[in-house]
């Protein structure tokens, strides 16, 4: 069930990152989702950016925390639930934003966001830095502040236990039975990259949005699956979990994690590296990738160089001082929670989130509704100047996925409003942004519902009204409006439920709402299905009763008009 | 009174109304007959804007209806419809209501009547039509001549001056067809002045006191139901008097 064995993607260029597990979205959702990143790229270029100076790391002392942004669904060992309280988190990426932090003086503070758009949150002004695995790359370099490295990553190629036909780099590059042999990696990653570059053309590609599907497809031969290429701190965090892989050759393709702050914040940016090096040269650094089985000699070869304003420019130095070897405390990894314990331990945290769930629905059905009447009313009795334009709303909102009209909202508008009413000090919040995106998406179906509605009421009855003297306006509210409202009941119900379900998408404006958090959970307990059943119990709960008002109301209307 | 001039309509090159010209005076019944096609619901319906013309104009005591849409004609219009109702073919009452709330729903959110006063005058208008024991029903569960009296209540409601039947029994069956005869017979000998579109040609014949027969746009002839039944002037108003015979 969230097995997301998505095709190659056109958009997802090769400068994007390396790492971790990723969003369940569909290709053209991601085509979509590109289409807006260009757009918000566009207008941020425009926009940008009277931002003053460095006054960041002024503020977060001011304001006593550091505000760090990570994907908790990319799970171990970088950010991830704890295991046994599924309401902390923990992962390497925890600890170093702590030890950041304190090097500031201030406490870390955790925001959830969508891996994929974290810069933008940032951008956006949400959060202070981003800590997630983001690879360095000089594109990234250029638009970012990128801080020096602390991990340097590897690929690591893994093929199943006990099969002989693949063995080594080379075995991968030779048909079997004249067929090329297939290696599974996460989309849009530099093991993409690397595949696309080594491969020579000889070797296919099957990708995936998140890492541990990946392997679990690999290890279960799906789609005739050879091998996958994975991020080396990843497969040795699950290593555990999947017994059936074993890697495959010498760690390959080195790259660098940083820190990304905004361009401007080079002071933040500093003290970032400050902290860094910090760490590195009393040890501390070792001490937490350790915990996660995360420090191998790699790690002695870091560059360090930076330019002046505090960014790494990607260069390589070696021997750097990086203290004792020692481990303290214990190794973390991935433990593997299963059946009724991890409902009982996660479950807590999903009906929550179906709480958020609950709330945007609630809130943007009745907007959608308010606006959709009146748009419908717009279009069918409104003067000539006004009919054109709310054929047009319809049109555009309906032509248009929810994912890009969310990502404008929240992305745009801000930048919009601080260009018009500089000063303002207007924001709009994740949620208020959600609940307005959903509001609008589903107000341009309500608007046709009502249409459809209005139009069905025969002739007659709006002659009735007007002959005894309404005005057209007192018909529509006492007459009209009323009977249409009773025949689309039904309908809109129906769109109500489909709401409730949308409400996912909120996600990439980093709500994090029932699928995203069964996501965070269930990747970082390994529990898809127990907890993949819960998750749909809970949206059936909460959309099963609607169902059967539906049913009602249909029941109803059937009886009156018999009659 | 009211006096429609020189009153022409068309749809593109069709020409449905060519000059109809028609005085109906205070406490006057006045019926139309025709062939079905010739103009009559039309020129009905023109009387209180539900319908447009081409040229001409329309005088509902002191208001004047131009032809010309614009706010002048809105402005007219909203003052007609007030003095003038109507009554329709299908009743057009209102489903989601119930009899006594079809009945009260103009006087108060048109008249701003009180409440009670709008109710204690449904009550006493709907007796009159016979309904008053149905006052909680829904139209749905009436039969269609129980719903054309309920509507002709409800337009009693507004005090018009003036009450236009758009062929009111028309989709009633014979039995029923009586009962709102019967009621609108009550009405004329009231005094209530209206303008009937119908085919009961015994309703024409008792209650009328001007008939116009209606042909192709044009008023054949005019005149008192004794004139129209008995000595016929033109050949339109025999040849549509026998076919009426016959169907």
């Amino acid at each position: 069930m969230t097995r997301a064995g998505a095709s190659s993607s056109a958009f997802v260029s090769a400068r994007i990152i390396a790492r971790p597990p990723k969003q369940r979205l569909s290709r053209c959702v991601r085509q979509t989702l590109a289409l807006a990143c260009a757009a918000i790229q566009l207008a941020v270029v425009l926009l940008s950016t009277t931002a003053a100076a460095d006054q960041t790391l002024d503020a977060i002392r001011q304001r006593g925390t550091l505000i760090w942004g990570a994907d908790q669904e990319g799970g171990g060992p970088f950010v991830y639930p704890q295991s046994d309280d599924p309401t902390r988190l923990t992962g390497f990426e925890v600890e170093l934003a702590e030890l950041i932090a304190a090097h500031i003086g201030v406490k870390a503070q955790f925001a959830q966001g969508q891996w994929d758009k974290l810069p933008d949150v940032m951008d956006r002004g949400d959060i202070d830095i981003v800590l997630n695995g983001y690879e360095w790359t000089p594109n990234r370099a250029q638009r970012y502040g990128t801080s020096i490295p602390y991990y340097i990553y590897e690929l690591q190629l893994l093929g199943r236990v006990g099969d002989e036909s693949l063995t080594s780099w080379e075995d991968l590059r030779n048909p079997l039975d004249g067929r090329p042999r297939k290696v599974s990696v996460l989309g849009g990653t530099a093991a993409q990259d690397y595949i696309e570059k080594e491969g020579e053309g000889k070797i296919e590609l099957a990708l995936f949005d998140g890492a541990t599907d990946a392997m679990e497809a690999t290890e279960l031969g799906l789609s005739s699956i050879d091998a996958n290429l994975q991020d080396l701190p990843v497969w040795t965090f699950y290593s555990e979990g999947f017994t059936r892989l074993r890697p495959i050759g010498s760690p390959v393709g080195r790259g660098y994690y940083v820190a990304l702050t905004r361009k401007a914040d080079t002071d933040l940016l500093k003290a970032v590296n400050e902290a860094i090096l910090k760490a590195l040269q009393d040890g501390s650094l070792h001490q937490i990738l350790s915990r996660y089985r995360m420090w191998n000699e790699t790690q002695m070869a870091r560059g360090l160089e930076t330019n002046a304003s505090g960014g790494f420019v990607g260069s390589f130095i070696s021997g750097a001082d990086v203290g004792e070897k020692r481990v303290d405390g214990q190794e973390s990894s991935f433990e593997q929670t299963s059946g009724w314990r991890v409902i009982w331990q996660r479950g807590g945290l999903l009906i929550d989130a179906a709480g958020m769930t609950v709330l945007l629905s609630v809130t943007a059905m009745p907007l959608a509704v308010l606006i959709g009447l009146a748009i419908a009313l717009s279009r069918l009795y409104g003067p000539g100047w006004l009919r054109f334009p709310a054929a047009c709303y319809v049109e555009l909102v309906r032509g248009t996925p929810l994912v890009l009209q969310l990502y404008l909202i929240y992305f745009l508008l801000p930048k919009l409003l601080d260009t018009m009413l500089p000063g303002s000090g207007l924001t709009i919040n994740a949620f208020t942004a959600a609940v307005m995106g959903l509001a609008i998406n589903y107000s341009a179906y309500e608007a046709e519902i009502y249409r459809g509605g209005i139009q069905s009421i025969p002739k007659g009855q709006m002659e009735a009204a007007v002959s005894l003297g309404m005005s057209k306006a007192l018909a529509l509210r006492r007459v009209i409006v009323p009977q249409a409202t009773r025949l689309v009941l039904p309908p809109m119900t129906n769109d109500f439920i489909a709401l409730f379900k949308d409400t996912a998408v909120c996600s990439v404006i980093t709500v994090v709402e029932l699928s995203k958090m069964y996501y965070i959970q269930a990747r970082s307990a390994g529990a898809i299905v127990e907890l993949g059943l819960l998750t749909a119990l809970l949206y059936m709960a909460m959309s099963y009763p609607l169902s059967l008002v539906t049913n009602r109301l249909e029941k109803n209307l059937s009886q009156e008009r018999r009659s | 009174m009211i006096e429609l001039t020189k009153i022409v309509k068309r749809y593109q090159e069709h020409e449905v109304l060519r000059g109809v010209s028609l005085t109906v005076d205070d406490g006057e019944v006045c019926v139309l007959l025709g062939p079905s096609g010739g103009g009559k619901s039309t020129l009905l319906r023109t009387i209180n804007g539900l319908e447009t013309f081409d040229s001409g104009k329309i005088r509902v005591g002191d208001v004047t209806l131009p032809a010309t849409p614009g706010p002048e004609r809105d402005k007219s219009l909203a003052i007609i419809r007030q003095r003038v109702g109507m009554v329709f073919q299908q009743f057009n009452l209102f489903p989601h209501r119930t009899v006594l709330q079809n009945v009260t729903e103009a006087p108060i959110h048109v008249l701003k009547q009180p409440r009670d006063v709008a109710v204690a005058t449904a009550r006493r208008l709907l007796e009159r039509v016979g309904m008053l024991e149905k006052q909680d029903a829904r139209p749905g569960s009436l039969s269609g001549g129980q719903q054309q009296r309920v509507a002709i209540a409800r337009t009693l409601a507004m005090s018009p001056e003036a009450i236009l039947f758009d062929e009111p029994t028309s989709a009633l069956d014979p039995r029923t067809t009586a009962e709102v005869i019967s009621v609108m017979t009550d009405l004329a000998a009231a005094g209530q002045r209206m303008i009937v579109v119908t085919h009961a040609m015994s309703f024409a014949r008792t209650v009328a006191h001007q008939v116009h027969i209606l042909h192709a746009g044009t008023i054949a002839e005019s005149g008192p139901p004794l004139q129209i039944f008995e000595a016929p002037q033109t050949d339109i108003t025999r040849s549509f008097l026998s076919e009426a015979a016959i169907a």
